[in-house]
């Protein structure tokens, strides 16, 4: 097996790894503040790619041409109208239901995910879309003769530091901000952080804003290195980020980057060097692997039984 | 036995009782012929669909203009299966027993197709696909079933042919989408690649619906491929070739007609990473001197039939002929003339073997030019 | 009233907010097409369905707040608790007699939402009664569908035989799963059983020599006792409409389907309100109340988690067995993750627990999308909003109410 083949299956791996991380962290935020799981997340994340492709043609029409400024301006208007649509998610679909049995909400999440499929469909059409390449160009490394080499283009670089960046800013922010830390006390017991004054519905609106936020980069930015999406993209995209959250251990932040990349890097070498019909059934097994062994994910806290 | 007995004749009662009390009969009314367009009119690949629906509807318009047949005006009933085999059945079903028709045109996904058939042919009602390639839509003995395209195996031999004689190309990979139509259409082409003496060096298959595929692409490098098979539909194949281009993997990729949308190229990301893409598909009926008027109505209406409209068009075309000859409406009488007389069609003349495949399909090699449009190649 | 009109504008500037990319704009090729009036429209309907409901809200507040303390049971309820035996005898007579009246496009329905009573009672055992949360409960059900059709491929299995061989194989895969999982917690659970749904489906597609992949296997149609239901039999058998000298009808085989499942659901209910009964069924609803209790009362937890999943497990194969045989045909993508979905929001929405319930609930959700097929566009949308709505309205589902009680946190 060729050296080459390796690296370029590592960073294969690496890009889709960080795309299922950013998309893990709107689920793992979610469960560790209310303990369900969002169905519709993987959606929201399919808006946030129609969303860019609609702000990119719209500011194509209004002439604006550097593709940086192009780029950074989609990007904000795609997180901030996304960031809208987890917020009403949230307020119309899993708000009323915050006293009720654990399942309701779910049943509701799945009821909004076709909700959220069917308006996309009959409001932009069924068939695949696509955007035009904006980000062009790769970088060679390693060259060494005609098919010897590791080819990375730069919306690829730009995916995975942006991933960095995004996920580096929200550690700070629930590191270090007033907001952060009533989303952490809230996390560990909201009764407890009711009584004490936090403003629990506020805190867990906040979360499903940042979730979808970081959905949104995620969206942009899988438009413009793959620049094809339909209205379906969601649902596959979803259960792997969802995996990915579970695997690095539901309720942690840096663990869902890290069950991202694990599972990103495992997909890719598998395929890459095995097979890859069998791709998606190694991702589940070793999902079901690490929970038999490690039954809360690989930077998950054990669950404390209370009495 | 007499309680069975009895449960007919209660059921005898029961729609005659049903039929004073509503003042009608569970019949077509007298003076239209019911026909079902069946196909993905929703979900992924709804632009196929809705291929199906302008070619039909713009028939049955032409046809009723003409007079009908035999007088009665042909009514048209939407069947919307989304490419799932269940909602398939369930569709049959329906437009079988809810809505009475007489015939069918449809199913576009083969998956689909193929129990939706067995749907048709136990009721005795003329059911042909304008699209569906799979070889077990006409393989298993039903004799009210036909198709208006090809079959997969040909392709596969086009393909085949193709690949070694005009690309020369000695290490080819195949690759499908884990569905009925693209793995048929993959073993098709495995097996002519046998033929001609080639075994291919990668045979394996993505998952529909998503989008990254460098894992595979880089496969596809270390196994150095100089030619890529795809069976599969645009969805897929537009980032499939754009990863490939991006990765710097610059053969050639060959498909078949599930790629014949100008939605691949938007979904490549661009015309410029369509080129050297190749694909097969029926000689182009919008070049055929008979759909000529045709094609420039369509246009004129601001809709370029693309892809299986035509298709669509000469299907209901056959039906309505099968028709007017027979005096009939009969599953089996129709099935029994077509098979014995060719049927003049808007995409030429049309004749079909016992099975109900074309006695004469006529695949050709298409390529897409990097200005986004495709041409058949010389 | 100005309250609620202020709050009505602000809801709608949201929604012009959310809609105007979205619907206003339509992407064509690469460029957009204009659709000005469709956001416009929506956001004017938001602001009037929620003027009318903050209306409707306010008022409601008004009457409660003067309203006597206890509300008595509507008339209705104390109707159908009075007239309880008569209703349920009338709703099985016209159980029965429906199938020679609907014609064979609703009786075919009518097949599925028997199949998914027959499914939803079992996952209603798993998650209703024992509190597992399963995800992946469609992995059984394909593992009875498969278990038929791959079981007549290759053993030539009959309907008869199949049934039993199915339900069997469908609880060998019931506790083999169950066996490493069951340790594991609430949400955990419910990712490992997704997991092996998916593990099951993917398999059936990529084993090509063995499953046929994506090409689906043909099923035989059951037979009724060796007799056959085809318009012509096989050589060596007789049909139905011979033997009986009746005329050919393709209902019959149909209609018969549907007396067998109704045979099966009902012998599957009275199975259920006894084992509620026993030892186990009771070791199932305490073990959902308090692990810990249970434990400390010297509970084995494995051994009645694992007979919950292996009995729901086995339901969900004779479930894929009847599946098998009225569609004549199986192919993975009957059994994705959206199936396990559907039949866990039967049993949520009949009301977990609640054996009435989740027939109803099951009736309801395979009738309402096939209604709905004359919107045939919309049918996805209304069928979203139709599980919000209903999740929004009853979170316990249709009859939950009864057990609300004692249910201290839901399952997990």
């Amino acid at each position: 097996m060729s050296f080459h083949i390796l690296v370029q299956q590592a960073v294969n791996g690496l890009v889709l790894g960080s795309v299922y991380g950013l998309i893990a962290v709107g689920y793992t935020m979610v469960y560790g503040i209310i303990g369900m799981i969002n169905f519709a997340h993987g959606d929201v994340y399919m808006i946030a790619a129609y969303l860019t492709a609609i702000f990119l043609a719209a500011l194509t029409l209004l002439g604006i041409q550097s593709p940086p400024l192009i780029i950074l301006l989609v990007l904000l208007l795609t997180i901030a109208c996304t960031a809208l649509y987890g917020w009403s998610v949230e307020r119309i679909a899993y708000k009323p239901l915050r006293h009720s049995t654990r399942l309701a909400p779910l049943i509701s999440a799945i009821g909004m995910s076709l909700i959220l499929q069917n308006y996309v469909r009959l409001s932009q059409g069924a068939r695949s879309q696509g955007t035009p390449t904006l980000i062009h160009g790769s970088l060679r490394l390693f060259e060494n003769g005609p098919d010897q080499f590791v080819q990375i283009t730069y919306a690829q670089i730009l995916i995975v530091v942006t991933a960095v960046i995004g996920m580096a800013l929200l550690w700070y922010w629930i590191q270090a901000t007033a907001m952060g830390r009533a989303c952490r006390a809230v996390q560990q017991d909201r009764i407890m952080a009711a009584l004490l004054g936090v403003d629990t519905d506020r805190v867990i609106s906040v979360v499903f804003v940042l979730g979808a936020s970081m959905a949104a980069v995620a969206g942009t930015l899988v438009t413009f290195n793959y620049g094809s999406f339909d209205f379906f993209i969601g649902f596959v995209i979803g259960i792997k980020a969802f995996t990915a959250a579970v695997l690095g251990g539901i309720g942690s932040l840096p663990g869902a980057m890290l069950g991202g990349l694990v599972l990103g890097l495992a997909e890719s070498i598998f395929s890459g060097f095995v097979n890859t019909d069998y791709k998606d059934v190694f991702a589940f097994s070793l999902l079901v692997l690490v929970l038999i062994f490690r039954p809360s994910g690989l930077l998950g806290h054990p669950e404390v039984e209370k009495v | 036995m007499k309680r069975l007995e009895k449960y007919a004749r209660g059921k005898g009662l029961a729609r005659l009782v049903f039929a004073l009390v509503f003042g009608c009969v569970a019949s077509a009314q007298a003076g239209t012929v019911k026909i079902g367009v069946a196909g993905p009119l929703s979900g992924a690949q709804a632009a196929f669909g809705e291929q199906f629906w302008r070619g039909a509807e713009q028939a049955a318009k032409d046809i009723n203009a003409q007079g009908g047949i035999n007088g009665d005006t042909i009514e048209l009933v939407k069947g919307d299966d989304a490419c799932e085999p269940k909602q398939a059945v369930a569709v049959a079903n329906r437009l079988v027993d809810f809505d009475h028709v007489t015939a069918v045109v449809g199913h576009f996904c083969s998956s689909s197709t193929i129990p939706a058939f067995e749907v048709y042919a136990e009721a005795g009602i003329l059911s042909m696909t304008p699209a569906s390639t799979n070889p077990m839509v006409t393989e298993r003995g039903l004799s009210t079933v036909f198709r208006t395209c090809g079959r997969d195996d040909q392709q596969g031999v086009v393909g085949a042919e193709f690949v070694v004689k005009q690309l020369k190309a000695q290490r080819v990979a195949v690759l499908h989408d884990k569905d009925t139509y693209g793995q048929g259409l993959a073993d098709s082409m495995k097996a002519h690649l046998a033929t001609l003496g080639l075994k291919e060096v990668l045979y394996e298959g993505l998952t529909r619906g998503e989008k990254d595929f460098n894992a595979l692409v880089t496969k596809l490098r270390s196994v150095k491929a100089d030619a890529v098979y795809f069976g599969g539909l645009h969805s897929e194949a537009g980032p499939l070739v754009r990863q490939m281009r991006e990765q710097g993997l610059n053969v050639p990729l060959i498909s078949g007609d599930g790629i014949m949308s100008e939605t691949f190229v938007t979904s490549a990301g661009g015309p410029k990473f369509v080129e050297g893409v190749f694909m097969t598909f029926g000689a182009d009926p919008r070049k055929i001197p008979s759909g000529k008027t045709l094609v420039e109505q369509f246009r004129k209406g601001g809709y370029e039939p693309e892809g299986y409209t035509l298709y669509s068009y000469a299907t209901m075309q056959a039906i309505a002929q099968a028709m007017r000859a027979t005096q009939s409406r009969e599953g089996v009488k129709l099935a029994a003339w077509l098979k014995a007389n060719p049927v003049e069609t808007v995409m030429g003349t049309k004749s079909w073997n016992a099975k109900g495949d074309l006695k004469i399909s006529d695949y050709v090699m298409y390529r897409w030019t990097p200005a986004g449009k495709y041409e058949e190649v010389q | 009233m100005g309250s609620v009109l202020r709050e009505a504008l602000l809801t709608g500037l949201i929604a012009l907010l959310l809609f105007a990319p979205l619907t206003g704009v339509s992407l064509s090729g690469y460029t957009l097409e204009g659709h000005w009036q469709r956001p416009l429209w929506l956001a004017g309907w938001v602001v009037l369905g929620r003027f009318a409901l903050g209306w409707l809200l306010s008022r409601r507040r008004h009457v409660v707040a003067h309203a006597r303390p206890h509300r008595r049971p509507s008339l209705l309820a104390s109707w159908i608790e009075a007239h309880r035996t008569f209703l349920l005898l009338a709703m099985f007579v016209v159980a029965l007699i429906l199938p020679w009246f609907i014609g064979k496009y609703w009786l075919n329905v009518a097949i599925l939402a028997w199949i998914y009573v027959l499914l939803a009672l079992g996952l209603n055992i798993v998650v209703g009664l024992a509190g597992l949360l399963d995800l992946g409960f469609v992995a059984f059900y394909a593992v009875g569908a498969y278990g038929y059709a791959l079981g007549f491929k290759y053993l030539d299995l009959s309907f008869w035989t199949a049934l039993p061989f199915g339900a069997l194989l469908a609880a060998c895969f019931g506790v083999m799963l169950g066996f490493p999982v069951l340790r594991m917690h609430g949400d955990y659970l419910a990712i490992v059983t997704l997991g092996f749904g998916e593990i099951i489906r993917l398999v059936l597609n990529n084993w090509m020599e063995f499953t046929g992949g994506p090409n689906g296997v043909r099923v035989p149609f059951p037979s009724f006792f060796g007799i056959e239901f085809g318009r012509k039999a096989q050589p060596g058998h007789v049909t139905v409409h011979e033997y009986f000298n009746v005329p050919f009808s393709n209902e019959y085989r149909d209609i018969f389907l549907y007396l067998l499942l109704m045979i099966v659901v009902g012998g599957l209910v009275f199975v259920i309100r006894r084992l509620r009964r026993m030892p186990l069924g009771r070791n199932w609803e305490a073990l959902r109340e308090d692990e810990i209790a249970c434990r400390s009362l010297g509970l084995q937890p494995v051994m009645v988690k694992l007979s919950a999943f292996g009995l729901g497990a086995m339901t969900g194969g004779v479930g894929g067995v009847f599946f098998a045989a009225s569609q004549g045909f199986v192919n993975p993508t009957s059994f994705t993750f959206m199936e396990s979905a559907h039949i866990l929001a039967i049993v949520i929405l009949g009301g977990m627990g609640s054996t009435a319930g989740v027939i109803v609930a099951a009736v309801i959700l395979t009738v309402l999308p096939e209604a709905l097929r004359d919107f045939a566009e919309y049918r996805g949308l209304l069928f979203g909003c139709a599980m919000v709505l209903m999740m929004v309205w009853r979170p316990r589902g249709l009859m939950g109410a009864r057990r609300a009680r004692f249910d201290r946190s839901g399952v997990a």
